[in-house]
């Protein structure tokens, strides 16, 4: 048996005992997808709801977006940026820390379907997958395809793969990685400030405001988005090109010092675009100036909600 | 291309007239006329319609008409003071310009209700289209074609009681039964005292070939139809008007739905009998 | 209508004909980068369909409605004038059955019983439709189990299919026909060979119309039915199906102004969207997902075949079951909605 089934095995044994035991009174994970190189949030309730979780490398969402306003108590798969979204949802006193068991898997990195299609443009009619690779198959063909290949971007960089804060794990400890040294920023960080603004209005020329990386995103809880507001009306509705622009600034700093590079912003985006990159430039200077990592301790509070002598800011002294 | 084709643009309106209605001010009635007269023409009504008021540069409000079409010259509307727009109005002057775009929605069925009595309940500022309707069926081109008529009406206080010199102007009629009521006594105060449901269960009309027609807040309307049903009324009797939240009036920008209808094209007006085979999402 | 054949060596030809006094819009690029975009031709048939529909040619997602201006010198100040449709003569070459009827469905609410929405109206009446049928739909077709066909001609004024190279087709118009006859295509008899490539097409997709206990079902039965917590639990709200399908049509109306003017416009708008429906005073009829989840697909499935004589709002063209972020798929909500009322 590999790794994967392994860890679905351990997914239902264990979460039919959660819910038992009363524990927990739903447990949210993950069910196999109805179409290819997806899997779905799945809330089960019951044994036989159980069965139907699975862990995959197609579990692109971060389910800690489902705890805020949850008043039952939970037990959440969590890969190790879900299980750092989790604890940022207690730090923001989004959830009580007593109604949540954290079920962390260690994670070895999930598939980009957008990298998938670049390598096999025909239709994917079904998707298998061990442990190193997936079987994507169609109309007269079949392709193995390494995962190390299609990695997204984040779970390239990722150095938490194994949930640090958990009440339990599913499996061995993923091999770690070593430290996201943000080499993929770079390019961008050595351009002038003109020629980054180009770098991302390009980046967002695409983007419908649909806010699917807003609602996908767990750092996203707030009851009236500022985009949604109407008094005072912050920025207008339609398609205008600077409305869009202070949308993802926006929510970039919002959630400066918070993502936890989870990814689910870009899975959810209908038209590819790379948001992540918005706060990725965050997460680096809230690194370097605070030494500071969200989720990974439940006593850590993110550095820019909170006042410390200390503070490396000249202004705030 | 002309209002008569493009069912989003205004018509071109003066504000000719605001009276502030309640003592908190919330409430203002204004009263419109039309810069070209060939528009009131074109802007024909009946009660229970709606219209968009429509102010450039800060966006529309659905309201319903408080004014009857046999009165000529003007449009009346009453506005709460809730949102962007509506507080916008309200610190608008006397002659300043704006738009009204409709009517919009269906009228009450007055024609079809022909022959039968006619009771009108009415809460808080929800009288507005029912202030129209009276208007309409008191007019001497249509009391003839109407049995008995009643109208019922309750606010909080006198201060919030509208169109006071209307009520006043009806009571003294014998051709209407008028009861106007106050939830709290307040010194100096003559008429009924209550909520409008225990004042309509008091003098309630007998249901035979008499229909009523309820509008007010949600609360209102539930406490008042088991009224009505204790005094014998059917569902396709009890006719009410919807409010729900409107952009475009036309049964196409999708969020006033109450299941298949829309509240503004297919509404504002339902039977009881209509809304029983719809969700309550309203 | 009759037939006509474009052969390969015509197509160059073919094209340019249809440009003639028109903007000829075409699907270019493949899979996600897939778009209608002006074209000179010959068209690439090899893509599965648009990323996005085609409705934002008829209704575009932000669209200048009116416009008004403040100075008190020049003529009508603070009186909203009217922008126009700004329709161009068009003509569009490859939409998809499942499109073509989408925006059909959409029409009779833009054109309802008692108002005529003119800026849709320029748009879609001086818009010719040329249909490219689908000879093997995509893995998330499912047009014909909504009631519609690889080959369906609702909504269109030519049906085209890739035929030795060229192109097969059939006028449905008579617009369409006057179109087809200002090219070089050839009559032909092609009735036999669509027939049978449509039923082949259709039993490519497996199984027909599994949700037509919906159509016999009591309205409130569907909509009181005990799954729709369930069914709403993994949405995240964001409204990439409404984006994305051809039939949703709902907007806001929006105003913009400075101190010298400003205009009012609509843009796409979503029923996903807890503020959609909340009223002023804070009431809102819609307040959870739960209840704006169950109006998206009581929507499709059971408000508008009421209002539509039985044609069912969604078409079947597969994009909300890709792109929804949860997986909320409608050909199972549908199988669940057929079950509960069964």
């Amino acid at each position: 048996m590999g790794n994967l089934e392994t860890i679905t095995q351990k997914i239902r044994e264990k979460a039919k005992s959660l819910l038992e035991s009363g524990q927990a009174e739903v447990v949210i994970g993950y069910r196999a997808g109805t179409i290819p190189l997806v899997a779905a949030p799945f809330f089960a309730r019951s044994a036989a709801d159980c069965d139907q979780l699975v862990w995959s490398s197609f579990a692109r969402l971060n389910l800690a977006n489902y705890l805020p306003n949850r008043t039952e108590k939970v037990a959440l798969v969590a890969k190790g940026c879900d299980a750092r979204s989790a604890v940022g949802q207690v730090v923001e006193n989004q959830f009580p820390k007593e109604n949540l068991y954290l079920l962390g898997v260690p994670c070895s990195g999930l598939v980009d379907p957008a990298q998938v299609a670049a390598k096999e443009p025909r239709p994917i009619q079904r998707a298998t997958e061990s442990d190193d690779a997936i079987t994507i198959s169609g109309q007269g063909f079949s392709v193995d395809i390494k995962k190390a290949e299609v990695l997204r971007r984040n779970c390239r960089t990722c150095a938490h793969r194994t949930p640090t804060v958990a009440n339990e794990l599913t499996g061995p400890e993923a091999p770690a990685a070593k430290p996201d040294d943000f080499e993929d920023l770079k390019t961008l960080l050595a351009k002038t400030p003109a020629e980054r603004l180009n770098h991302f209005k390009d980046l967002i020329k695409d983007c419908l405001r649909c806010y699917a990386c807003r609602n996908a995103c767990p750092l996203c809880y707030c009851p009236v988005c500022f985009v949604d507001e109407t008094r005072p009306q912050w920025l207008g509705k339609s398609t205008d090109p600077m409305d869009t622009m202070t949308f993802h600034l926006l929510r970039g700093l919002h959630c400066a010092g918070r993502c936890t590079a989870c990814g689910a912003c870009e899975t959810a985006c209908p038209v590819n675009i790379k948001v992540r990159e918005f706060n990725r430039v965050l997460d680096k200077t809230v690194q370097e100036n605070w030494a500071y990592e969200p989720g990974l301790a439940w006593e850590q509070k993110p550095p820019l909600t909170v006042f410390q002598p200390n503070d490396p800011a000249d202004f705030i002294k | 291309m002309s209002s008569v084709n493009n069912p989003y643009m205004p018509y071109p309106v003066r504000i000719a007239n605001i009276v502030v209605d309640s003592p908190d001010k919330s409430l203002r009635t204004f009263k419109f006329e039309f810069l070209d007269p060939e528009d009131e023409k074109r802007f024909e009504y009946l009660p229970g319609q709606f219209a968009e008021l429509s102010i450039p540069g800060e966006g529309e409000i659905p309201i319903g008409i408080a004014s009857s079409p046999t009165e000529k010259g003007y449009v009346l509307f009453t506005v709460n003071r809730v949102g962007q727009v509506s507080s916008f109005l309200h610190n608008m002057k006397i002659g300043d310009i704006m738009g009204v775009r409709g009517p919009l929605g269906h009228p009450y069925p007055v024609h079809s209700l022909k022959g039968q009595n006619i009771v009108v309940i009415a809460s808080g500022f929800a009288v507005t289209t029912l202030r129209a309707t009276v208007a309409w069926l008191l007019h001497p081109d249509n009391r003839p074609n109407y049995g008995r008529i009643t109208f019922v009406y309750g606010a909080r206080s006198p201060g919030h009681l509208l169109f006071r010199e209307d009520w006043e102007a009806w009571q003294k009629r014998d051709d209407i039964d008028v009861y106007v009521a106050i939830y709290k006594m307040v010194p100096g105060w003559t008429g009924k005292v209550g909520f409008v449901p225990a004042v309509l269960q008091e003098i309630c009309p007998p249901a035979e070939n008499t229909a009523a027609i309820i509008c007010g807040p949600p609360i209102a309307i539930k406490t008042t139809q088991p009224v009505l049903f204790e005094a014998g009324y059917k569902p396709e009797n009890i006719i009410m008007s919807l409010e729900n939240r409107m952009k475009c009036g036309l049964g196409i920008c999708g969020r006033c739905n109450v299941g298949p209808e829309y509240v503004c094209k297919d509404g504002p007006v339902f039977t009881l009998a209509q809304l029983n085979e719809l969700p309550p999402e309203y | 209508m009759p037939e006509y054949l474009v052969k390969e060596s015509s197509l160059a030809s073919f094209f340019q004909a249809l440009t003639q006094g028109r903007r000829l819009l075409a699907p270019q690029g493949q899979g996600d980068n897939c778009h209608l975009e002006v074209s000179t031709g010959p068209v690439s048939l090899d893509y599965a369909n648009t990323h996005l529909s085609p409705k934002a040619v008829f209704f575009p997602q932000t669209e200048k409605l009116l416009a008004f201006h403040k100075l008190a010198d020049k003529p009508k100040p603070h009186q909203y004038q009217d922008l126009g449709d700004k329709a161009e003569p068009t003509v569009i070459f490859g939409i998809r059955p499942c499109d073509a009827k989408g925006l059909s469905i959409s029409n009779k609410v833009f054109q309802n019983d008692r108002f005529t929405d003119p800026y849709w109206k320029g748009k879609y009446e001086k818009t010719l439709k040329i249909g490219l049928a689908c000879l093997s739909p995509s893995p998330q077709c499912f047009c014909a189990a909504m009631g519609g066909s690889p080959f369906g001609e609702v909504g269109l004024d030519v049906l085209a299919y890739p035929k030795d190279k060229g192109l097969g087709l059939r006028t449905l118009s008579p617009a369409g026909e006057e179109l087809i006859e200002s090219t070089s295509a050839e009559k032909a008899d092609l009735a036999s060979e669509i027939q049978d490539l449509a039923k082949k097409a259709i039993e490519a997709q497996g199984p027909l119309d599994a949700y037509q206990a919906i159509d016999a079902s009591k309205l409130m039965d569907l909509y009181q039915a005990k799954h729709w917590a369930n069914t709403a639990e993994p949405c995240l709200g964001c409204g990439v199906c409404t984006f994305f399908c051809p039939t949703c049509h709902c907007f806001d109306l929006q105003d913009e102004a400075n101190d010298l003017g400003g205009v009012r416009m609509r843009n796409w708008d979503t029923c996903m969207s807890q503020l959609f429906t909340a009223h002023g005073s804070g009431h809102n009829p819609r307040p959870s997902k739960v209840e704006r989840v169950r109006q998206r697909f009581m929507h499709k499935l059971k408000y508008i075949p009421i209002k539509q004589d039985g044609v069912r709002g969604c078409t079947g063209c597969g994009r909300c079951v890709v792109m929804c972020p949860a997986n909320i798929d409608i050909r199972s909500v549908a199988a669940t909605m057929a079950q509960a009322s069964a």
